[in-house]
């Protein structure tokens, strides 16, 4: 049926549809509806486990230690809660153990502007946990998108064994728009390793050989790790390449932005090109550069300073111009404002 | 035999010579052999520290967790699980300072785990700073003019709960310490046993100790069983308290 359904909303509708019977949390605006909604459903389905936890570090542990007794458990925070996060983060990609995290980006850093939406977390999200690592990371740009997003996050968590992000912002989180989420099909990938209980097992975050055994002093253990790791996840990578591209052969420049902001700057486009990566890591290096190669001009418009707009330098290795929305405020004026500063020419 | 239940092939352990986490080991695996736990109904959760390495040497699936979250961690699994045994054994670093507000707050939410705090009273794996359990005036590497706060009082902080199962043990009273054990994982709630422990290389020595058989005979020496029915442990006192 369709309905008013609301981003926040949709995100926790899709982790439901995708399997996910645990979720743990703790408040903090702007994703708290998805912690409330947990908690009502769990007092309605038995089968569902919730835990209020006493704070961010307890609520990704919890996650992980839920997903490795064989549930599909995801939490939901913002900036300041992802950051309590982090090593967590890293644990779960040393143990290999698939869950979903899910940041609603606020104005940072710190408490900053709770309510008002960001894209601050870009290099958070990426390098925020320590060691390499490579995560894979979705950014829907709608209320469907939300829930679409949401399940493609298990999934991708299921197939690569890893803490998939799934981002979105105050913006996004708290968008109402008409969807039918009944009508969206997207398969769910199950659960595919042994729960807790059944093996002689041992889950370290040290770096362990293939058995599980810590092999804290041997480089060579090391190294195979990592690049079994990154190819693993660079193959599941290659089944969510997903991205928009609306070409424009009149202009030669080419816009790139994603999750709220892109849907600001669609009204552009007959203008200038638009690109917008939903898979925001590992990069659509291949697809940038493809779309790119056209276009003399490429400019990188995010709510924050340039996170990604560097990232997309380096991939490219030519200058690229910026337009950073900060403070909250995500409109086309602004936009508009900025490329005409940027580029020299009025854009109206 | 209990040694099936441990992984004799990857023997020796990582600790030292004389180190009370052996034998809080091989205590645990009596029990388990006692009451039937094996790799199809048992698993344990440890947390970083030489305790937590415990995890690693069990025929059950084990868990060893970041420093300090164990208990978010074991609460997650024995809510996924509750048919699940699932035992926690970590070091009083990890349980009570980095980890203190998951003890607080998982002990409150009252989940049916069984919690074996190996209490060396040092920070063992680091190098023997002091911690949250480390007496005042004991000097360690980070207190060498002796530690200056009193230490964290572990039963007081269990019985400020409604309802609580705390359990004072030593790794010399063996008979004590395996029905502390027993009774934890009997304890329809949360059942935090304190087991002190010698770290004899980080610890140890700096007090005066020449052997770990000395601190075990210190142990001996210093704690004696609660009278029957105690509401309160003494200082030197085992035994269990407990509400229901
Ligand atoms: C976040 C974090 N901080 C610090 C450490 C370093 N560290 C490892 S073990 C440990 C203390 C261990 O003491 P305890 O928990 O009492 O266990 P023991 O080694 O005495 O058995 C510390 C501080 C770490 N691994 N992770
Ligand atoms: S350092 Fe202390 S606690 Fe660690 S293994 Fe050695 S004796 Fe045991």
């Amino acid at each position: 049926m369709k309905r008013l359904v609301q981003g926040n909303e949709a995100v926790f509708l899709g982790a439901i549809r995708a399997g996910a019977d645990f979720f743990a949390g703790y408040p903090i605006s702007p994703s708290s509806e998805i912690l409330v909604l947990a908690a009502e459903q769990a007092a309605k389905d038995p089968g569902f486990r919730f835990i209020q936890s006493e704070d961010e570090i307890s609520a990704a542990n919890a996650i992980i230690g839920a997903s490795l007794a064989g549930a599909k458990s995801f939490t939901a925070t913002s900036g300041p809660g992802f950051t309590l996060m982090q090593e967590a983060i890293g644990y779960a990609h040393q143990v290999e153990v698939p869950a979903v995290f899910v940041n609603v980006q606020r104005v940072g850093p710190a408490t900053g502007m709770p309510t008002m939406p960001a894209q601050q977390d870009v290099m958070q999200i990426k390098y925020g946990t320590s060691g390499d690592y490579y995560p894979l990371v979705f950014y829907p740009n709608s209320v469907e998108e939300c829930y679409r997003y949401a399940i493609t996050a298990f999934n991708a968590a299921e197939e690569s064994l890893s803490p998939v992000i799934l981002l979105s912002d105050a913006f996004v989180g708290h968008l109402n728009e008409v969807v039918d989420v009944d009508a969206i099909e997207v398969e769910a990938i199950p659960r595919g390793r042994p729960s807790l209980g059944t093996g002689k097992r041992f889950f370290t975050g040290l770096t362990h050989d293939e058995e599980g055994h810590p092999r804290t002093a041997d480089a060579a253990v090391y190294r195979e790790w990592l690049s079994r790791i990154r190819t693993q996840h660079e193959k599941v990578a290659v089944h969510y390449s997903d991205f928009e591209f609306k070409e424009n052969p009149s202009s030669d420049t080419l816009l790139i932005s994603f999750g709220i902001v892109s849907r600001v700057v669609a009204p552009l486009a007959s203008q200038f090109a638009l690109f917008r990566p939903i898979r925001i890591f590992p990069m659509l290096s291949h697809e940038i550069h493809e779309c790119a190669q056209s276009y003399d001009k490429i400019v990188v418009i995010e709510a924050n300073d340039g996170q990604y707009a560097w990232l997309v330098e380096r991939e490219l290795k030519r200058d690229i111009v910026h337009v950073p929305l900060l403070g909250g405020r995500i409109n086309l004026d602004l936009v508009k404002n900025g490329l005409s500063e940027k580029l020299r020419r009025e854009v109206v | 035999m209990f040694k099936d239940l441990l992984k004799l092939e990857l023997f020796p352990t990582t600790w030292c010579p004389g180190c009370g986490i052996g034998q809080l080991m091989i205590q645990l695996a009596m029990v388990m052999e006692e009451l039937g736990l094996d790799h199809t109904n048992c698993t344990i959760i440890s947390g970083v520290g030489c305790t937590g390495r415990l995890a690693g040497y069990f025929n059950v699936d084990g868990v060893y967790t970041l420093h300090g979250r164990t208990l978010p961690v074991a609460e997650a699994v024995k809510l996924v699980n509750p048919s699940l045994e699932v035992i926690v054994v970590s070091g009083d670093g990890d349980l009570a300072s980095i980890g203190g507000n998951h003890l607080l707050h998982c002990a409150r939410r009252n989940p049916n785990l069984t919690v074996l705090c190996n209490n060396n009273q040092v920070y063992g794996l680091t190098g023997g700073q002091a911690g949250p359990t480390t007496p005042r005036d004991t000097k360690t590497v980070s207190s060498p003019a002796g530690a200056p706060y009193d230490p964290v009082n572990l039963q007081n902080l269990m019985k400020a709960g409604a309802k609580y199962f705390y359990a004072k043990t030593t790794v010399y009273h063996q008979v004590h310490l395996r029905s502390c054990v027993r009774e934890a994982i009997a304890w329809p709630g949360f059942a935090f046993v304190d087991i002190t422990s010698q770290c004899i290389e980080n610890n140890g020595r700096r007090l005066g100790f020449n052997s770990a058989y000395e601190m075990l005979l210190h142990f001996r020496r210093t704690y004696k069983r609660a009278p029957e029915g105690a509401e309160t442990l003494g200082p030197y006192e085992i035994g269990i308290v407990r509400k229901g």
